[in-house]
C-alpha cells in the first residue's frame, strides 16, 4: 500500500504538467457553466493560436540556452506588414514578404547570439524595441484596416475547417512539426545537446553557431505567422499588439516544464503550458474577477508551477 | 580502548551507507594519526567519495561511527564538518571564478571584520597563507584567470585559513605538472610536520610510495587492512584493489608505422605556442609530454581548429589544409578526445547511445536529419559492447557512469566516425585502474587499425607505456623528441623543466 502510493506520487510529480493541466481543466468546468461550451472552447483556442505558435519556436530557443525578448515586436511588425502589404500585393505574396520580414528580424538576433557572441537576453531586447519602432514606422503609428481586396486573409482568420477554428488548425501544425523534429530529427537532438554542452557539441564537429542562429531565425518567422493570423482575426494590423507577449510566452514554456538553462525540454509539454494558461486567464473572465487580481493570480500558479517542478529534478 | 583512539586524529569506524538500497559503503574503517599521510586507494566506484562526502557533511552514514581526536562526531552538515576542523580539496573545485584569491580564500568569513571589504588587509593575508606552502600567487587576481594548478594551491590555502586537524585531498596531483606535484608534496610534508592527519586519495602507485606512511584499499565498499607503505610493493596494492599486477598495466603492442598522416609546421600561439613541429604516422603513438601550462593542449587544439592559432600550417597525408573550426577538422578525419572530459566531452544530460551518435549524426539518419532508431540503438549497443562501457543499455545517462565510463563515451564517440588521426589529451584522468588498462588497449587497438594517434598526459609512465615517440615541451616550445629507447622519466622530467 505505502509503495504504491509513493510510486504513484512519483508518477504525478513526473507527469507534473499534465497533471497541473487536468486541474485546470478540472477546476474550469467546476467553476463555470460557460467553460464546457463548444463556443468558449473554440474561442479560446483561437485566441491562443498566437502565443501558442510562439512558445513553439521559444521552446526552441530556451532549449539551446537563449532566450527571445523581441517576439511581440515582431508579431506586431508581421501584423502591421500584412494588413499593409495586402493593399497592393497578391495576398501569397504579402503574406510570404510579413513571413519574411520577422526571419529577418530573428536572423539579426541570431547572428548577434551566435557569431558575436552577444547574451541573448541583451541582444532580444535591444531587437525588442528596434522591431516594436519600425512597427510603429511602417503603419505611421496608426492600426491598419486590413482592405477588402483582401477578403480572403480575413476569412481565414475567422473562419473554420472540419468545424476547427483555422487559426487553431496551423497551431496544431506548428506543434506538431516542433514535437516531430524534437523527438525524431537530428535539429531537435542536437539543439538539445547544444543546451546541454555547447563545448562539447562544438567539438564533436558540428556546426554549433549556426544552429543557434537557426533557431532565433525560426521564432522569428513563426512571431510573423502569429501576427499575420491575429490580424486575419481581427482583420487591423496594430503597431501596439503583442507588448508583453513575450512574458506569456516564457511563462508557458516554463510551465511546460521547460529548463531556462537550456537542454531540457518538449513540444507537449510547453504545448499543454499554452494551454493552462489560457485555460487560467479564460476562467476568470468567465467568473468576472478583475484583470488586476488576474495578473497576481497568474504570477501566483506561475510560481507554484516551477516549484512543483523542483521536486521532479530531485 | 579509550586511549586507544586518543591518538588518533580521526577514525572512521565500520561506516556504511546505501542509497535506494544499493551499497555504495558496506564496511569502512580508516584510522588516521596526527602527522600522519594515509593514502585511500582504490577503484572509481569503490566508494571513496561517498566516504568524503558523509566525512564533509553532504551525506549522513547509515551506520557506524567517526571520532575526531577520540571523541565521537556527528557529522549533519558540511558546517559541522568545518567546525570540527576536517578541510577536504576536492577533483571538482569549489572556488568563485569572479571572485578574487583572497575573497575566496576568506569566502566563508568576509563578514566578520564588519560591513566593509578590508581588502588590503586580506590581500596580505592571503599571499602569506599561499607563501607559507611555497607558491606565489596575487592575491588580487581573479580566480578565472588562474591555471588548474594555481586554483588546486588557492584550494589548499582556503583549507588552510581555518584551523584544519584534517585534510583530505582527492586526486589532487591529477592536475599538476611534476614540478608543481613535488610542491604539494612540500606542503603537504608542512601540513604533517604541524600535526596534520592527511588522507590522500590517489590513483598514482609512485605518489603513494613517494609521500604516504600507511595506505588503505577500499573495494566495493569495504576497506582492507591498512599496511605500512614502508612493508609493501606496488604489486601488492594493485593486487589488493583488483587482482592485476603492474607488468599487465601496459598491453604489449608491435608498432607499423606507416606513412605520414599528420604534419603540424611551426604552430604559433600568440603569447603560448611558439614553433612547434610534429609530424604523426599511420599506426603511430606519439606522446606529448610537458608541465601543465607548457602548451601541450593548446597545441593540440589549435591543430583541431578549436581555437584559432596565430601561426602555422597543417597538413593531412601531405596536403596543405585549412581548417576555420572542429567542423572541418573533423570532416578531413581528426578526432579530438579534450583534455576536460565533463566540461568538453560528454553531455551528462544525454544517454549514452545520444553522445556516441554525436559524432556520426549523418550515419544513423535519412537525408532529411530523421533518425534510425534502431539503427541508432544498435551501432551504439555494439560499440558500448567493443569498448567495454559498464552500462544495462545506452539509454543509461552518461552522468551516472563512473569516470573510467564516461572516458570510454569519448572514445566511443570518435570509434564511431572512420578517422585517421586521434588526438588524446589526458586519456586517463581520473580513470581508475581497471578502465586504465582497458583505455590503454584501445589506444592500442586504434594504431594497429592505422590510425595516427597523438597522446598527450601529464603521467609519464603512462606516456612510456604507450608511445612509441615522446615530444617533450616546455613553456610553449618543443624541447626534445624521444625514442623508445631513450624513455626514462629522468629524461622527460629533464626536458620539461628545463635542465638538460
Amino acid at each position: 500500500m505505502g509503495t504504491t502510493l509513493k510510486n504513484s506520487i512519483q508518477l504525478i510529480i513526473r507527469h507534473n504538467t499534465i497533471v497541473i493541466f487536468l486541474i485546470m481543466l478540472l477546476v474550469s468546468a467546476m467553476m463555470s457553466d460557460a467553460f464546457f461550451t463548444a463556443n468558449n472552447l473554440s474561442n479560446l483556442i483561437r485566441q491562443l493560436a498566437p502565443v501558442g505558435i510562439v512558445s513553439m519556436g521559444m521552446l526552441l530557443v530556451i532549449l539551446t540556452g537563449g532566450i527571445d525578448l523581441s517576439v511581440g515586436s515582431v508579431v506586431a511588425m508581421a501584423g502591421v506588414l500584412i494588413a499593409l502589404f495586402s493593399q497592393s500585393m497578391p495576398l501569397s505574396v504579402a503574406v510570404l514578404a510579413a513571413l519574411g520580414s520577422g526571419v529577418l528580424a530573428g536572423a539579426v538576433s541570431g547572428y548577434l547570439v551566435s557569431y558575436q557572441k552577444i547574451a541573448p537576453f541583451i541582444a532580444t531586447l535591444a531587437l525588442m524595441t528596434i522591431v516594436r519602432g519600425c512597427g510603429f514606422i511602417f503603419s505611421k503609428g496608426a492600426p491598419i484596416m486590413v482592405d477588402d481586396q483582401a477578403a480572403a486573409l480575413t476569412d481565414f482568420g475567422s473562419g473554420r475547417t472540419l468545424g476547427i477554428p483555422n487559426p487553431a488548425i496551423v497551431l496544431f501544425i506548428v506543434f506538431a512539426i516542433t514535437a516531430i523534429l524534437l523527438k525524431y530529427n537530428v535539429f531537435g537532438r542536437i539543439l538539445i545537446a547544444t543546451g546541454s554542452n555547447e563545448e562539447a557539441v562544438h567539438l564533436s564537429g558540428i556546426k554549433v553557431h549556426l544552429y543557434k542562429f537557426s533557431v532565433y531565425a525560426i521564432i522569428g518567422g513563426l512571431a510573423a505567422l502569429a501576427g499575420i493570423i491575429s490580424t486575419a482575426r481581427t482583420s487591423v494590423g496594430s503597431p501596439n499588439l503583442g507588448v508583453g507577449m513575450e512574458l506569456d510566452v516564457i511563462a508557458a514554456v516554463v510551465i511546460g516544464g521547460t529548463s531556462l538553462k537550456g537542454g531540457k525540454g518538449s513540444a507537449i509539454n510547453t504545448f499543454l503550458g499554452v494551454l493552462i494558461l489560457g485555460m487560467m486567464g479564460n476562467v476568470m473572465n468567465l467568473l468576472d474577477i478583475t484583470a488586476y487580481s488576474q495578473q497576481i493570480i497568474k504570477g501566483v500558479i506561475i510560481i507554484l508551477a516551477v516549484l512543483l517542478q523542483r521536486f521532479q529534478d530531485k | 580502548m579509550e586511549n586507544k583512539s586518543l591518538t588518533n586524529r580521526v577514525e572512521l569506524r565500520n561506516i556504511a551507507k546505501s542509497f535506494g538500497g544499493v551499497a555504495a559503503l558496506k564496511d569502512v574503517t580508516l584510522k588516521a594519526m596526527p602527522g600522519e599521510i594515509h593514502a585511500l586507494m582504490g577503484e572509481n566506484g569503490a566508494g571513496k567519495s561517498t566516504l568524503m562526502k558523509i566525512l564533509s557533511g553532504v551525506h549522513q552514514k547509515d551506520k557506524g561511527q567517526i571520532f575526531i581526536d577520540g571523541e565521537e562526531a556527528h557529522i549533519k552538515n558540511t558546517f559541522d564538518s568545518k567546525k570540527l576542523g576536517i578541510g577536504i580539496i576536492y577533483q571538482e573545485f569549489s572556488l568563485v571564478p569572479d571572485l578574487s584569491v583572497a575573497e575566496n580564500i576568506f569566502l566563508n568569513r568576509l563578514g566578520e571584520n564588519g560591513w566593509w571589504l578590508k581588502r588590503k588587509k586580506l590581500n596580505q593575508e592571503a599571499a602569506g597563507l599561499i607563501e607559507s606552502i611555497g607558491f606565489t600567487i596575487d592575491p588580487s587576481v581573479k580566480v578565472n584567470r588562474l591555471s588548474i594548478a594555481q586554483q588546486q594551491v588557492v584550494e589548499i590555502a582556503k583549507a588552510l585559513s581555518e584551523n584544519i586537524k584534517v585534510l583530505i585531498l582527492d586526486e589532487p596531483s591529477a592536475v599538476l605538472g611534476p614540478t608543481e606535484v613535488l610542491k604539494l608534496f612540500d606542503t603537504l610534508f608542512k601540513l604533517k610536520k604541524n600535526g596534520v592527519a592527511i588522507i590522500y586519495i590517489s590513483h598514482h602507485l609512485s605518489e603513494i610510495f613517494k609521500i604516504a606512511d600507511r595506505v588503505t584499499v577500499i573495494k566495493d565498499g569495504t576497506s582492507s587492512e591498512t599496511l605500512d607503505v614502508a612493508n609493501t610493493d606496488k604489486d601488492t596494492i594493485i593486487r589488493m584493489m583488483l587482482g592485476r599486477t603492474l607488468n599487465a598495466m601496459f598491453p604489449p603492442r608491435e608498432t607499423a608505422v606507416g606513412k605520414e598522416v599528420l604534419r603540424a609546421e611551426n604552430i604559433g600561439i600568440a603569447g603560448k605556442v611558439k614553433n612547434v613541429s610534429l609530424q604523426v604516422n599511420e599506426g603511430e603513438v606519439l606522446g606529448i609530454a610537458g608541465l601543465v601550462g607548457s602548451g601541450r593542449t593548446e597545441t593540440v587544439r589549435a591543430i583541431f581548429a578549436a581555437d584559432k592559432r596565430t601561426a602555422g600550417t597543417v597538413f593531412i597525408h601531405e596536403k596543405k589544409v585549412a581548417f576555420a573550426s572542429p567542423v572541418d577538422a573533423v570532416k578531413h578525419g581528426i578526432g579530438m578526445v579534450p583534455e576536460n572530459r565533463k566540461l568538453q566531452g560528454v553531455i551528462l544530460s544525454l544517454p549514452i547511445k545520444e553522445n556516441i551518435s554525436l559524432t556520426n549524426l549523418k550515419g544513423i539518419s535519412n537525408g532529411l536529419g530523421f533518425i534510425n532508431a534502431p539503427k541508432e540503438t544498435g551501432n551504439a549497443d555494439s560499440l558500448i559492447k567493443k569498448l567495454n562501457i559498464k552500462a544495462p543499455n545506452g539509454d543509461l545517462a552518461t552522468g551516472k557512469l563512473s569516470g573510467g565510463n564516461q572516458q570510454k563515451v569519448v572514445l566511443a564517440k570518435w570509434a564511431n566516425t572512420n578517422c585517421k588521426v586521434m588526438i588524446i589529451d589526458e586519456p586517463t584522468r581520473g580513470v581508475d585502474v581497471g578502465a586504465k588498462v582497458e583505455i590503454y588497449k584501445l589506444i592500442n587497438d586504434l594504431a594497429a587499425q592505422g590510425v595516427a594517434t597523438l597522446v598527450i598526459s601529464s603521467e609519464t609512465a603512462e606516456l612510456m607505456g604507450i608511445c612509441d615517440r615522446i615530444l617533450v615541451m616546455r613553456e610553449g616550445q618543443i624541447q626534445g623528441e624521444l625514442n623508445k629507447t631513450e624513455f626514462t622519466e629522468e629524461n622527460i622530467l629533464r626536458l620539461s623543466i628545463g635542465a638538460h
